[in-house]
């Protein structure tokens, strides 16, 4: 009797736990397994709008997915960027590496040149050159 | 009464417009630009191209087992061959690549054959008799390299009327020197349009 208690105990708390942790969210200042630090981040899209900056002139690519993993002691990101007009689009992208204080953790990387076509996704994705490199952003330019 | 000097003043109006215009076309300017920016001028091997490959061979390098392991392996560099029908200096992809790789702290790297001749030369002049033995760089101590990178880079070109097609791929490989496995290799592909009209 006391067995089977302990076990529905057990269950339910397992249960609870699941509920309380948002997939993605698992672990406390990251979310899909990329840094956020203290910013406030609830959904993927939260996160793109954290994590993707747009220069120069706006761009109708956006970002719709982003995972975070680590490759040895190396910080690797695949972005899944879509297309959503009827048109080819021609978009231009790099990543920019920050480290713990905040600071260039890197040199600035090239444009990466990048043919969409028209309703289509594609995943880019970027190796952080440093250990160092403890964040990002991916910053996106138009090519139009 | 109509006032000659007038007239004539306005119908020369025009003409010292367009001088001044042609002019203007005409003048030379110089000015500094993003040197990572993305260079369209003609679809022959550009500084971009060379800095796409450099960036992608040497983050995908940095992720292979004989770099990741963290004994900080001695490489050394052979060459790239040009395989294109162009002039491309593929020492300057190689020494982009060799910059990254040893700015990341991961590899070191060991003289390679190009260089040979200078270290040699180096080693020897230290056993002159100016030199402070103490400090002198003695024969029989260099390193030898653990990996070997060398490579080769391709060129497909089309062309039509209006339309040129240039398609590089740029292979890379990283060779074990002492059993000859080879441990990591990657490619980088570039295509590239032009169009007339």
């Amino acid at each position: 009797m006391n067995r089977t208690c302990m076990i529905a105990m057990l269950l339910a708390a397992a249960l609870a736990y699941g509920c309380a942790t948002k997939k993605g969210f698992e672990k406390p200042g990251f979310a899909f397994g990329c840094p956020i630090g203290d910013a406030k981040v609830s959904s993927m899209e939260d996160l793109n709008k954290l994590k993707v900056v747009t220069e120069g002139k706006r761009t109708t690519i956006v970002a719709t997915e982003m995972r975070c993993t680590m490759t040895g002691d190396l910080m690797k990101i695949d972005v899944n960027l879509n297309n959503d007009s009827s048109k080819v689009k021609r978009v231009a992208y790099k990543f920019r590496w920050i480290d713990r204080e905040g600071m260039r953790a890197w040199e600035e990387e090239v444009w990466k040149p990048l043919l969409m076509y028209e309703s289509s996704n594609i995943t880019v994705s970027g190796v952080a050159p440093t250990n160092k490199a403890v964040d990002f952003r991916l910053i996106l330019l138009s090519q139009e | 009464m109509i006032d000659l000097s007038h007239t004539r003043r306005l119908a020369l109006l025009p003409l010292l417009t367009a001088v001044a215009l042609a002019a203007g076309c005409a003048q030379v300017q110089t000015r500094y630009g993003d040197e990572r920016s993305i260079e369209t001028v003609t679809n022959q091997f550009s500084s971009t191209d060379l800095q796409l490959i450099a960036e992608s061979m040497t983050r995908s390098m940095l992720q292979s087992t004989a770099i990741a392991s963290g004994n900080l392996p001695i490489v050394t560099v052979q060459e790239v061959k040009n395989k294109t029908s162009e002039y491309i200096d593929t020492r300057a992809v190689t020494d982009s690549i060799r910059s990254e790789l040893q700015k990341s702290g991961k590899v070191r790297f060991a003289v390679d054959a190009a260089a040979m001749q200078q270290q040699v030369e180096e080693v020897e002049r230290q056993q002159g008799e100016y030199y402070d033995k103490e400090q002198t760089a003695e024969k029989g101590r260099m390193v030898g390299a653990q990996y070997r990178m060398e490579g080769n880079i391709i060129s497909i070109v089309k062309q039509a009327k209006d339309i040129r097609d240039v398609y590089y791929k740029f292979n890379l490989q990283l060779w074990n020197t002492r059993n000859g496995l080879l441990e990591w290799s990657d490619e980088k592909e570039i295509r590239k349009t032009t169009t007339k009209g």
